[in-house]
């Protein structure tokens, strides 16, 4: 591909050529980010911290397995890259590849027998100041790609300002799109990705015992938080006792308040067979005129039942569906 | 204009009245604005005119309501006699629909009508010709150009009789034609016009029934009358043939085909042709009772005079074209139902081919046009009283609908035994002999009330067979009441002369060089044409030695071909025959693979079975003794593998064709083993696996490793934090339904192996753990456990079995992973002998826990939810998590296991079952749509509805009825035929498919009362897929279970195209071009682009359809092998091709569509999406690889369009395949 003289601007969006090696060119669109204008969702709060409206550059079409080194490398000419945010849409804890980490904070209920013999440490722990939070030990992990969705958004962020402005200059040339080394790609990273799947036993204990720890860790946490007590009632400041379902026998909580069941909440149905409608009151058939009526309507419906046939055979007629050869 | 008069007439004395009702008129026909003014008018101006204002008030007044009015008492009792003489109100419909369809246009008959008077007075005045001496007569008629079709035994210099010609005594209309009961014959053959041309009573003596005396002076009579009628002189200006029925020569008779002149007797555009039969009269000095079927009216030189009732029947055939013509027209006319009954009966018989046609027929069926009359005849006047035990058969009423009278022709032809019990329908005189005569010389037997010829003389018994198992075939259908197909279209509309489907085993027979081991010349000459004869007996044989191996076996040729014409030109004294014949078999699985056939026992004093049995098997026969201790004489097929037990009933077939008429392999061609090869793998490697694994291979070895691993797992019981309830197989491996025979993998074997055979199967497991408190009551930590759990049975089970390898596998290893909540990891297990598996636990709490973030009123029903919070959930990461969670839940841990019990469950029942499975799968996935179209559980459901049905017998032990049995395909080709027809023809459009895997189905309101409440109405909205085929079943009442993900409309349209042109490809069958390969080799033209793979990396790559052999070989370094030893060689599941293939589709979704088949495929295809082609505007989340389209002139530069960059698409697909990727060919 003979480099490209002038930049070509879509939509406000500047188109970066990139060159494969199979002779063809792909184009990332780029422009500056903009802050969310809509600074109401509380979501978007920790996005607008992560990238600086001044330095960071939002891309589109990145190719689908492009990894932050390539897309670094890609910017060097313009300045350092500070961080680059892979497909932030689709989900916040993404910028790694590693997706088994799960460093998330959820709280639950919990009390597996395996989290009762960590109780102690978990105990321990919990007294300590917030930041010492149990770590988890994360799987093993040897880089490898992550291949998404074409036609990929990302955000570049910069060390300094002044690299956006050198951004544009990009446009004007073809550059190749370098592939970096450490993750494989094609065969290797097919035979590179079956083995790292498969991690040391002892790695996954250490995993999951520790991540049973942070797990028990948070429970206990939200277990102080929270005013249920088991057998107590909760009162709230006006006095009023809140009623629940719950516990193993379908015991209220604070009290021997009954509540309706699942079932009636949510269908309005209080048993699950059905009652038997109620007999009619008046008699069928009684009345002669009632029989006749009836006979008058089986009729009816005889005729009906015998049109309707009679207009679909003669719909497949038409479409010669009787021509048996 | 009348009823409007009428109207106003009648509206006068109630002017009150009208403009009430004029208005409930108005209102009630209100939906449909223009409703007929005069049909309105016309009933209203009826009702009006009535005098008694107050009743029509009256009987106005409920119908108000509804607009429609009663049906007067004509209609009701049309609609009540169609609903219930018929099998439904609408079957009615149609077969009214059907019938003027298949009759001759009464408009064209009128040129016919002339041609046939002007033939009649051409023929009234026909010259004589002295009687003279037969040899004599046909030479001078030799030099006209027309041959005499004498017949054996031929005359002979020095015969002292003479033959002669006269004017005919009468000619009489006969057959079907002037009864007007004509049925268009298949393949446009022509309507036959039968005219019976009386020779005069004159001619004949009495002694001329001997040796075939009558027939040659028959066949001078038409050879003379053919020579008149062909000379220009007789201004017929017709081409006139011989032809002779059921290649007789005896039977012999004059077609006349009109040449297209545009004259007044040019009936061309009927598409009718004339035959002429020559008959006499019953005044003919041949005594009728010399022509019983015992006696023997054929001196040959040995002597013996043994009965030829073949002969007599031809002879006697002369005699009946007039007593038929009267006594079908007395039915016609005594009968209301009965023309058509007769035209159905045809019409069934037709489509069957059970008649005429350039397609295969059932031999002796193609000029039985007087046997279906004969039938009704004998169904509605009932059976003669006969010697036979059982009382005779009933007359039917007469006021039976044409569908009863079909349907009980049908019960007949299904339950009566014609070669036991002789048929003869009663009539008003005795008939003429004893129904015992004609048992014992003729193999089946059907007379009607003329008593004279024997409807069923020419049928094999195999091909009687054929049209009992038909029959019962077509009874089931009409009963059926779950079937997919419309009966109607089914039994009267499809045409089910295909091999393919028909028959489980069909062979191709080259007859050049047949010859019959044992002959006898007074048997050929009563049959009148040596290959009929030798047709005959072949049959009888075959069907001797099959016996209860199969319901028919059946002997199919066209009747008539472009190559080879029924129809000869007059030159030609004989007819010429068919060297090729088609056999097929309909098995009966529960005894057609018996590896034993046993005869007499040893000390049986009866020594003619013993010859008898020694004779039918010759040197197969052999005195045996069993383990019971029996010595008995018995002949043993020899087998070894399973495959090789389906063919054992060809063995037979072959075995006898051999031995009787000396027919070798090359003369008997079939079709089964090409078949095998497809589901195989190569000779070479196949033989490497079984050196290495030895005798634990295929189904039964994984199932004995699936045991052996169970009970390991099981006996770690105290190293468990929690015992092991259950392991559910969900593999197809386990099942018998993989398209190859699982295989196990040793690190040894694999070296043995070049590398692109080392794919190893991982079979797929569900363990269950009891239930327990103790797990944790959120998703990802649920997951985090099963991990826990994994590692702990991984490291029991390495301790306690010696040479297993256990490893977690966290995922997949792409961008799906990032769903927590979903169950993804799994214990990846390889046993010392070399199976692998992947276990996956099933925790019940899941669904709960995601049912609760599904449901619409969030895990706390009570709590009132805004709306758009609500929204903003369903759009939420944890929603959609959520939502594909539970349905890999649902499918993994609940549809999965039952899905795979039933499936194994009717392997047992059905032994094609598996097979069927196999080869159907194998062609999803030579054709590119297996795996990444269409689910493999969705080509099972597919397969099994041909075995289910109704699903009667489903999980049943009692023995299925044989008539069930053999509707079901016995071979899994039949099976593979019957699903490439059903794709082809099915409109997923228009309705789903029902399989009643799990039990017949349930009516219609029993599924509403009691099918709701057991799944919840609350159930998740279901994610949004794009397959449009449904395929229901008791447990998936949508049906979109295993078609949820594809195929969409356009794989599904193509998966319809290209079943049907490999149907198609089936019915070349025919003409022996079949080859089985091809219709696995996949087209590639239509794909935008391919991607060729390097073969020599792809670890499957043994699988393929087409795998070349030399790529199969060693690896190329010798010491290559030294330092694989060293690394581990048995990746289950390793399969980079597919890897790669599930990436880019996932990848590209909205970019192209991507095809591969995952069996080795070394390929894949894609097309673009056609919606990309053109440029559009640009978009931030346009969701494909772009180009900014260069402005044409400035003025367009605001538009900002880009178009689908597809070299950098190409590009990409390259990288992300780099060293699997060997070429992209951009095609378009």
């Amino acid at each position: 591909m003979s480099p490209s003289t002038s930049s070509t601007t879509v939509n406000g969006f500047t188109a970066l050529p990139v060159s494969y090696p199979s002779s063809a060119t792909h184009y990332i669109y780029a422009r500056r980010h903009e802050g969310s204008e809509k600074p109401n969702a509380s979501t978007r709060n920790r996005k607008t911290t992560d990238l600086p409206t001044g330095r960071t550059l939002f891309l589109v079409n990145v190719p689908p397995d492009a990894t932050e080194r390539e897309l670094v490398l890609l910017f060097k000419p313009c300045g350092t890259v500070e961080k680059v945010v892979l497909d932030f849409d689709a989900h916040d804890s993404q910028d790694d590849d590693d997706s088994d980490d799960g460093g998330e904070d959820e709280d639950a209920e919990k009390d597996g027998d395996r989290a009762m013999q960590e109780d102690v440490p978990s105990r321990k722990r919990r007294k300590v100041a917030k930041e010492e939070v149990p770590k988890v030990v994360p799987l093993p992990h040897a880089p490898h790609r992550t291949i998404r969705k074409t036609g990929l958004t990302a955000y570049v962020v910069f060390l300094d300002a002044s690299s956006l402005d050198r951004v544009s200059s990009l446009a004007t040339k073809t550059r190749p799109w370098s592939t970096s080394s450490e993750e494989p790609s094609g065969l290797a990273h097919y035979s590179a990705m079956f083995r790292n799947l498969r991690p040391p036993l002892d790695l996954i204990q250490e995993h999951v015992d520790t991540y049973m720890e942070l797990f028990e860790y948070k429970l206990a946490k939200s277990k102080q938080k929270s005013k249920y007590r088991k057998g107590e009632a909760i009162v709230d400041d006006d006095g009023f006792t809140l009623v629940t379902r719950g516990g193993a026998y379908g015991k209220t909580l604070g009290g021997g308040v009954t509540v309706a069941s699942k079932r009636f909440q949510r269908s309005g149905e209080t048993s699950s067979r059905r009652r038997r409608p109620k007999e009619k009151q008046e008699k069928e058939g009684f009345y002669a005129f009632q029989r006749a009526e009836k006979q008058r309507s089986e009729l009816l419906n005889l005729k009906k039942k015998w049109e309707e046939d009679k207009a679909k055979v003669e719909k497949l007629k038409q479409s010669r569906k009787f021509k048996p050869y | 204009m009348a009823s409007n008069l009428k109207r106003k007439r009648g509206g006068e004395p109630t002017p009150r009245k009208s403009p009430k009702l004029d208005i409930e008129e108005s209102v009630a026909g209100s939906d449909d604005e223009g409703f007929d003014e005069g049909e309105d008018s016309g009933s209203e101006g009826e009702e009006w005119g009535g005098t008694g204002t107050a009743m029509d008030v009256d009987r106005r007044g409920p119908s108000s309501s509804k607009p429609k009015k009663a049906p007067t008492g004509e209609e009701l009792r049309a609609i009540r006699e169609a609903t219930d003489l018929y099998r439904s109100s609408s079957f009615k419909l149609q077969i009214d629909a059907l019938l003027p369809n298949v009759r001759p246009k009464q408009s064209r008959t009128v040129p016919l009508e002339k041609f046939l008077l002007k033939l009649h007075t051409f023929l009234m005045q026909l010259p004589s010709v002295e009687p003279q001496h037969p040899l004599e007569a046909a030479r001078k008629l030799q030099k006209k150009g027309v041959a005499v079709s004498y017949c054996a035994p031929l005359p002979t210099e020095d015969t002292n009789w003479k033959v002669a010609f006269e004017k005919p005594d009468d000619i009489t209309l006969v057959g079907s034609w002037p009864n007007k009961v004509s049925v268009k014959a298949k393949d446009g053959f022509q309507y036959g016009v039968d005219i019976a041309v009386q020779m005069p009573d004159g001619l004949f003596q009495e002694k001329d029934y001997l040796n075939a005396r009558f027939f040659q002076k028959k066949a001078f009579y038409l050879a003379s009358l053919a020579n008149s009628m062909q000379s220009t002189k007789s201004g017929l200006n017709v081409d006139v043939f011989y032809e002779s029925t059921a290649g007789d020569p005896r039977l012999t008779k004059l077609v006349l085909v009109p040449k297209p002149d545009g004259s007044q007797t040019d009936f061309t555009k009927l598409n009718a042709r004339v035959c002429i039969i020559p008959s006499v009269s019953p005044s003919n000095p041949i005594p009728l009772h010399r022509l019983s079927p015992a006696h023997s009216n054929l001196r040959v030189n040995d002597g013996a005079n043994l009965p030829t009732p073949v002969y007599n029947n031809a002879l006697l055939t002369a005699f009946s074209p007039k007593p038929h013509l009267l006594s079908t027209y007395n039915l016609i006319h005594s009968i209301p139902a009965f023309a058509d009954a007769l035209t159905l009966l045809r019409i069934w018989a037709n489509q069957r081919g059970f008649g005429e046609g350039s397609k295969l027929c059932v031999k002796g069926f193609e000029n039985a046009g007087n046997l279906w009359p004969a039938l009704l005849e004998l169904l509605i006047n009932g059976e003669d009283s006969t010697t036979r035990g059982a009382p005779p058969r009933k007359p039917l009423g007469k006021g039976l609908s044409s569908y009863q009278l079909f349907k009980s022709a049908l019960s007949c032809l299904a339950t009566q035994d014609f070669s036991k019990h002789p048929a003869l329908a009663k009539s008003a005189s005795k008939h003429k002999y004893p129904p015992s005569e004609y048992q014992a010389n003729h193999t089946a037997t059907l007379v009607d009330s003329s008593s004279l010829v024997n409807a069923l003389s020419y049928i094999p018994p195999g091909c009687i067979d054929m049209i009992r198992h038909e029959a019962a075939k077509t009874i089931e259908t009409l009963q059926s009441s779950a079937l997919a197909v419309d009966p109607f279209t089914d039994v009267f509309l499809h045409d089910h002369r295909d091999v393919a489907t028909r028959f489980d085993i069909i062979f191709k027979v080259d007859l050049s060089s047949a010859k019959a081991r044992k002959s006898s010349l007074h048997e050929a000459l009563d049959f009148g044409s040596a290959t009929n004869h030798l047709l005959f007996n072949m049959n009888a044989l075959l069907r001797k030695a099959l016996g209860d191996r199969i319901h028919a076996v059946a002997f199919l040729q066209p009747s008539s071909t472009n190559s080879l014409p029924s129809t000869r030109p007059l030159t030609q004294a004989h007819p010429s025959t068919s060297s090729t014949i088609f056999v097929g078999l309909v098995l009966d699985p529960a005894s057609a693979f018996n590896l034993v056939q046993l005869g007499p026992a040893a000390d049986s004093t009866d020594l003619e079975a013993l010859t008898a049995f020694q004779e039918l098997w010759g040197s197969k026969s052999e005195m045996r003794r069993f383990k019971d201790g029996r010595i008995a004489e018995s002949v043993v097929w020899d087998v070894k593998t399973a495959d090789e037990r389906a063919h054992v009933p060809a063995m037979v077939v072959r075995h006898i064709l051999q031995w009787h008429f000396g027919l070798g392999e090359e003369h008997v061609q079939t079709w089964q083993s090409a078949y095998d090869s497809v589901i195989r793998m190569p000779k070479e490697i196949a033989t490497k696996y079984i050196q290495g694994a030895g005798s634990s291979m295929g189904f039964k070895g994984a199932m004995q490793a699936f045991d052996r691993l169970v009970k390991s797992v099981k006996a770690l019981d105290d190293e468990l934090p929690l015992s092991l309830v259950n392991a559910s197989p969900i593999s197809e491996s386990l099942r018998y339904t993989s398209t190859f025979s699982p295989v196990p993998l040793t690190q040894s074997l694999a070296a043995a192996l070049p590398p692109n055979a080392r794919y190893l199967q991982p079979i797929n497991i569900v363990f269950e753990f009891e239930q327990s408190g103790k797990w944790p009551d959120e998703l990802k930590a649920i997951q985090k456990i099963k991990l826990a759990f994994f590692e702990s049975i991984g490291t029991g089970l390495m301790k306690s079995v010696e040479g297993l390898k256990a490893s977690v596998v966290l995922g997949s290893g792409n961008i799906t992973d990032s769903n927590e909540l979903m169950d993804k990891a799994y214990l990846e297990i390889v046993t010392p002998e070399g199976w692998a598996f992947h276990a996956r636990i099933w925790h019940n709490r899941e669904a709960t826990l995601l049912d609760r973030i599904l449901d619409d009123n969030g895990p706390n029903p009570h709590v009132v939810v805004s709306k758009k919070r609500k929204q903003q959930e369903r759009k939420g990461k944890e929603y959609l998590d959520a939502l594909e969670a539970k349905e890999v839940y649902d499918r993994r841990f609940m549809h999965a296991p039952r899905h795979h019990r039933a499936v194994a469950a009717l392997n047992h029942q059905y032994a094609a079952f598996s097979g069927t499975c196999r080869l159907v799968k194998r062609w999803f996935a030579s054709h590119w749509f297996l795996g990444g179209h269409v689910s493999e559980e969705a080509v099972e459901l597919l397969c099994a509805q041909f075995f289910v049905l109704d699903g009667k017998h489903v999980g049943t032990d009692v023995d299925i009825p044989k008539n069930t049995l053999s509707v079901v395909p016995s071979t899994k080709e039949r099976g593979f035929a019957m699903v490439m027809r059903f794709l082809s023809e099915w409109k997923w459009e228009e309705g789903g498919l029902w399989v009643c895997l799990y039990g017949p189905k349930k009516a219609e309101g029993e599924e509403e009362s009691d099918g709701a409440p057991a799944v919840p109405k609350t159930a998740p909205a279901k994610a949004s897929g794009t397959g449009v085929w449904t395929v229901s079943t008791d447990m998936d009442k949508d049906g979109k279970l295993w078609t949820r993900k594809g195929p969409d409309v356009i794989v599904a349209k193509r998966i319809r195209a290209i079943a049907g042109a490999t149907w198609n490809y089936m019915q070349t069958m025919e003409d022996g071009t079949f080859n089985v390969q091809g219709m696995f080799i996949h087209p590639t033209r239509d794909y935008d682009f391919l991607v060729h793979l390097n073969p020599s990396v792809i670890p499957r790559y043994v699988h393929n359809i087409a795998a070349d052999e030399s790529l199969l070989g060693k690896g190329k370094f010798a010491n290559d092998r030294l330092r694989k030893q060293e690394q581990d060689l048995v990746l289950p599941g390793f399969d980079p091709a597919r890897s790669l293939f599930d990436d880019l589709q996932r990848t590209y979704a909205d970019t192209f569509r991507i095809f591969f088949d995952p069996y080795g495929g070394d390929t894949y295809g894609a097309v673009w999406d056609p919606t990309l082609k053109e440029s559009r505007p640009f978009r931030v989340l346009g969701g494909y690889s772009s180009v900014p389209v260069k402005k044409e002139n400035e003025k367009a530069k605001d538009r900002g369009l880009v178009a689908l960059n597809d070299s950098a698409v190409l590009g990409e697909i390259e990288r992300l395949g780099s060293d699997l990727v060997k070429s992209v060919l951009k095609q378009r």
